[in-house]
């Protein structure tokens, strides 16, 4: 079952306070963090959270795209290693 | 620009699983990132690169490419193949683009920090869809993720093996202690 509409999203109270500690200091750094469970929300965009997937911390940027989604989302716990073969990667 | 010996370098860009029909067609698992491109590189080779293999693309079923190899026409021919890994050299891809790096050429690079402290290689690029990023391990700090950005990743020398790396406050150092929820966690145990 969908999470009533009245409650609003979920977020942990302790991200969102390094979320607004890092924006209000202006320092571009990686906010930590293990709450895989909280929402991103729109205060988030253009911060770099690193996402605990329960072995080291996944870089996440956080684009307009991926409001809505759980932090979680973006940070795989179990990892596939395919062929590289000719994939490319683009350095933003 | 990629070097020589990166030049000379075999990709793993598919592998035959099975055959279909009786004219000689096969079930190729593609590893590339439109799988029909498989066809695309020209001569494709075995693991040794000694034996050249031409295959043309017949269709996509259930993402698996159809493709049927030159001089291959019957099914006997075809179940042969069975289990052949493809192989392209690395310089029958095209040039890349501007800021666009293969993957296959960033593994390996050597990874150094801005004041000259090592650390480690490039052991994978991932992409969970918020944008790619380089597990480096193999230096003192053991493995850590680091976002393929032009401010983190300042300078990529492919010729010379070796990338230079910014990381911002926060990326090498441990994560701090989040909230009361944690310090209760750890004392019950759980994780």
């Amino acid at each position: 079952m969908a999470r009533s509409v009245w409650k609003g999203p979920f977020v942990d109270g302790y991200l969102l306070k390094k979320a607004e500690t890092s924006r209000a200091g202006g320092r571009n750094e990686v906010i930590k963090t293990w709450s895989r469970r909280s929402t991103i929300l729109p205060q988030f965009v253009g911060l770099t959270f690193g996402v605990y997937n329960g072995r080291k911390f996944i870089p996440v940027l956080v684009t307009e795209d991926m409001i809505g989604h759980k932090m979680g989302e973006f940070s795989p716990t179990r990892t596939y290693i395919g062929h590289t073969a000719d994939k490319k990667a683009k350095r933003v | 620009m990629a070097s020589s010996d990166t030049d000379k370098a075999l990709l793993c860009v598919g592998a035959v699983t099975g055959v279909r029909g009786l004219k000689g067609e096969v079930r190729i698992k593609s590893f590339t990132g439109d799988p029909k491109a498989i066809g695309d590189y020209g001569a494709l080779f075995d693991e040794t690169g000694t034996k050249a293999y031409r295959l043309k693309v017949t269709g996509l079923v259930k993402g698996m490419v159809m493709a049927r190899f030159e001089g291959v026409n019957d099914r006997d021919a075809a179940e042969g193949l069975k289990g052949l890994t493809l192989f392209v050299p690395r310089d029958a891809l095209p040039e890349a683009g501007e800021d666009e790096f293969y993957h296959a050429d960033l593994v390996g690079l050597a990874v150094e920090l801005v004041d000259g402290e090592v650390l480690g290689t490039v052991q994978e690029v991932h992409d969970y869809g918020a944008g790619a990023g380089l597990e480096i391990s193999g230096g003192v700090r053991g493995t850590v993720m680091v976002p393929f950005t032009r401010a983190v990743v300042p300078m990529v020398d492919i010729a010379g093996r070796r990338m230079i790396v910014d990381p911002p406050p926060g990326l090498l150092e441990p994560g701090q202690p989040e909230g009361p929820e944690d310090a209760e966690r750890d004392q019950k145990g759980r994780t």
